[in-house]
């Protein structure tokens, strides 16, 4: 035994030395900051750029004229000024002086333009979040320089979000990316942001260098780290500084280390349980039934929301009156209590009373899995909570992206669905927008009410702000009480902060690590 | 044996179409990618534009036959999600995943012939049964599970290892950089303890209940007991006649376990964010990037099949009573 124990012992000093040696296990520097990433980045085209984790790395290398701060507030970034000519269909920015991008080439008006054009050219087959998101919501037409400092960018209609949504385009020089091939710039950006690209190990990590302020680290090292208890570990070990998509079971676990602490942060994501209203499926099994505004208030009542978010999500979730965030939410309305008897009693009188099994109309209800923060078991309590009020519920689980996602984009799935979609701080129309026509393609709902769809021009049109409030509230009270959306929760982000550090998460699941510090 | 040889690498050029039709269908399957390579509010118009642009309008023959075709010269096509050439990029993880795949195979091997041998020259022992009993732990514990165990344990707990990561040797050997390439080794193994002990468990059970039971199988043949009665000491029995005829199935798994772990390693990969093929094959298939799963997966079958020949000429030599069909052995 005794030897055992001194055989163990050596061979643990051994290691241990060795590990010394190399020197890899724990090492903080005070220089870089660690952020762990769940999801692999793809390009550094700002043209193709899609995802959110990509997007949150490559503000970093690229500046935009506008930006959005973490209370959803239009600030300068390159640009100083924004006029928009009186037709409302061209925003003109003016530059800040002195301007260079990473390879030293003057940022100018002529710049800009290139890049958006870039962007825009049908030539290079982008389909990033500029092109096909942006672009398309905008009506993006064309950008030109009006001088060295202003640049206008014209869209092809008046549009209210139109300034927040230019916030999103990665602005770079002309020359460096004319001498690049398409392949070359996915790789090599030359970007116009405080951090400049030194190394990226595809699949690994991404390294950036400080290029100019405001940048508190000289370098900023996103680590791709799939396994959720992986970045757990590697943030409580004090390899990572920053990890995202903290899983609720293990929030306990990095709060008790004492070298971590996780930040919830109520996000603008919208989780809701829609109700597909199509002519297609009004014609299924309990499609008829929620076609009935009467049905679908009642199944309001129906879902103990707050329970669900406390055992299932271990936080209590911002509640939900409709699509817009909180803060530009109408302050007239309540979330819906959780209410059985409210729910069963409108059930009755809408004229779906029980039947002899106890069962009041059997319908499918739909959901992704893996996509939203235990998904699967919130769509669990759902359906049982439904069940609870006599709806007999066929259950579908689907794989996210090649079963769900296709339904999705031809709007078909349902007649219940799960869904969370994002939102944002800036503009209650940016919400509202999902559902600017009947036909757009995030109304997966079909639904179709006048009192909504036929606001929306009135909305768009006004310069008033205090008639556009009235017009949002009044519509956003139609969609409180008839809408199509069984009104859940904003989905709370989970990020593992370590105790060396300073930073406050967003709700807008951007990531900016420009202001972060050591304590 | 040339004969033999050119018969088996054109046999491999049917499987490996064999294997890229297969995994094609299998992607198509799952219904139209373009989906994937669309803002959630593009409209029809810009859904079919980009259909278009990534070739997903034409029919499904149509697009196999195209693919097969650049294959002959040597196009594995672009990327969808990197926009770069597919084959470049499977070829930069295979590195990381081979490193990981020889530290795991190099595991197994060397612990499981002795390991082997010791259970099965102490057969009915305390010594088997542990081993034995071990090794059948080792067979049965996921290595999804272990790994996370030994991140727990060894990362977390004792920080003896390093939870997760990877440092490339031989990537930089194959740029020539030998200076930095043997630099970063003493990195590279320490990182690769714990998956390489994640990824090799399973295989080193196993080879140890193989060299075990091919040994004591050995052992009972006429041959060793004559070697026996004439006095030769029982190492040189050991070694020299038994162990070299118990080798025959050993040799037979380790050509087909380097096949395996190669395509074994997703899962490990994934836990310790080791940017290896295996993760990077994962991503594709669930983005659906069509192209870079076909490099993937024609590399993976091409190595398999070179493996599996590899084998084949071993074991001529090393037992000379097998002929090889169609050459003279």
């Amino acid at each position: 035994m005794k030897s055992h124990g001194s055989f163990i012992r050596t061979i643990t000093s051994g290691c241990l030395c060795a590990a010394l040696l190399i020197g890899c296990v724990g090492q903080s520097d005070d220089d870089t900051i660690v952020v762990g990433l769940s999801a692999d980045i793809t390009t550094f085209e700002p043209g193709m750029i899609s995802s959110r984790d990509n997007s949150n790395i490559a503000r970093h290398i690229f500046g935009s004229l506008f930006t959005l701060s973490p209370d959803g507030e239009h600030i300068p970034e390159l640009a100083h000024t924004l006029e928009i000519t009186e037709d409302g269909k061209g925003y003109i920015y003016t530059l800040n002086e002195g301007l260079t991008c990473h390879d030293g080439e003057p940022l100018t008006a002529e710049d800009v333009a290139y890049t958006f054009n870039r962007i825009g050219d049908p030539e290079n087959r982008f389909t990033g979040n500029a092109p096909g998101f942006v672009y398309t919501s905008v009506g993006f037409e064309n950008a030109e320089p009006l001088d060295e400092l202003r640049v206008q960018i014209n869209i092809a209609q008046k549009n209210p979000i139109a300034f927040g949504l230019l916030t999103e385009i990665p602005v770079h020089c002309k020359d460096a990316y004319e001498q690049m091939s398409l392949d070359e710039a996915a790789s090599n950006p030359i970007g116009s942001g405080p951090y400049r690209l030194a190394s990226w190990t595809r699949g690994s990590q991404v390294v950036l260098e400080k290029v100019r302020e405001p940048a508190n680290f000289e370098r900023i090292v996103w680590r791709i780290i799939p396994e959720a208890s992986t970045r757990t570990a590697e943030l409580i070990s004090g390899n990572a500084d920053i990890i995202t998509n903290v899983v609720p079971e293990q929030v306990d676990a990095i709060n008790e280390s004492g070298r971590a602490q996780v930040q919830v942060v109520s996000g603008t994501r919208r989780m809701y349980v829609g109700y597909n209203l199509s002519d297609e499926h009004a014609r299924m099994p309990g499609g008829d039934a929620i076609q009935d505004p009467n049905v679908r208030r009642a199944l309001q009542y129906a879902v103990d929301v707050p329970t669900i978010c406390r055992q299932l999500l271990s936080v209590d979730c911002e509640r939900a009156t409709g699509l817009v965030n909180p803060q530009n939410a109408n302050p007239n309305l309540t979330p819906y209590p959780y209410d059985r008897e409210m729910a069963e009693s409108l059930l009755d009188q809408a004229g779906w009373p029980r039947g002899t099994d106890g069962t009041r109309f059997s319908i499918r209800m739909q959901a992704g899995q893996g996509r939203y923060v235990n998904d699967v078991n919130v769509v669990l309590a759902v359906v049982q909570y439904l069940e609870d009020v006599g709806l007999d519920i066929d259950l579908e689980l689907m794989e996210w992206a090649s079963v769900y996602t296709p339904l999705l984009r031809e709007r078909s799935m349902g007649p219940l669905f799960f869904l969370g979609t994002g939102g944002g701080l800036w503009s209650p129309i940016y919400d509202m927008t999902d559902i600017a026509q009947v036909g757009s393609g995030t109304n997966y709902t079909h639904w179709s009410d006048p009192r909504w769809f036929d606001r929306w021009p009135d909305l768009v049109n006004t310069d008033d702000l205090d008639e556009q409030r009235g017009i949002i509230d009044e519509m956003l009270q139609v969609f409180y009480d008839d809408g199509p959306w069984l009104h859940m929760y904003f989905q709370p982000d989970f990020y593992g902060v370590s105790n060396r550090i300073e930073w406050t998460a967003r709700r807008d699941e951007y990531i900016e690590v420009f202001e972060a510090a050591l304590r | 044996m040339g004969a033999y040889i050119v018969r088996r690498l054109l046999q491999s050029i049917i499987v490996v179409i064999g294997v890229t039709l297969v995994s094609f269908l299998a992607l198509q399957a799952g219904g139209d990618p373009t989906y994937l390579f669309v803002s959630e509010r593009a409209s029809a118009e810009e859904i079919e534009a980009t259909r278009i642009a990534l070739g997903f309008d034409r029919p499904l023959h149509e697009q196999y036959l195209s693919f097969v075709a650049d294959l002959t010269r040597g196009d594995f096509g672009q990327s969808l999600s990197y926009r770069q050439p597919a084959m470049d990029i499977v070829l930069e993880a295979l590195p990381a995943t081979i490193e990981l795949t020889m530290f795991a195979m190099l595991l197994a091997l060397l612990l499981a012939i002795p390991l082997g041998v010791l259970a099965a020259i102490n057969r009915g022992t305390a010594w088997d049964g542990s081993i034995t009993t071990v090794s059948m732990l080792g067979q049965s514990i996921p290595s999804f599970w272990m790994g996370i165990m030994m991140i727990l344990f060894f990362g977390l707990y004792i920080r003896l290892f390093p939870i997760s990561g990877h440092v490339p040797f031989l990537a930089p050997m194959l740029d020539g950089d030998f200076g930095t390439a043997f630099s970063n080794l003493p990195r590279t193994i320490y990182h690769l303890v714990l998956p390489g002990i994640a990824v090799g468990t399973y295989s080193l059970a196993r080879n140890t209940r193989l060299v075990r039971s091919s040994l004591l199988e050995v052992l009972e043949q006429d041959y060793v007991r004559t070697a026996r009665s004439k006095g030769i000491p029982e190492l040189r029995v050991l070694v020299s006649h038994a162990l070299r005829n118990a080798w025959l199935p050993v040799v037979t798994i380790i050509g087909l376990e380097f096949g395996f772990l190669l395509g074994g390693v997703v899962v490990v990969e994934t836990v310790f964010s080791y940017p290896g093929i295996g993760r990077l094959l994962f991503a594709a298939i669930n983005q659906r990037d069509i192209p870079l799963v076909q490099a993937g997966v024609i590399l993976l079958a091409s190595i398999f099949i070179l493996l599996n020949l590899l084998v084949d000429l071993v074991y001529v030599r090393l037992d000379p009573r097998v002929k090889l069909a169609g050459g003279r052995g």
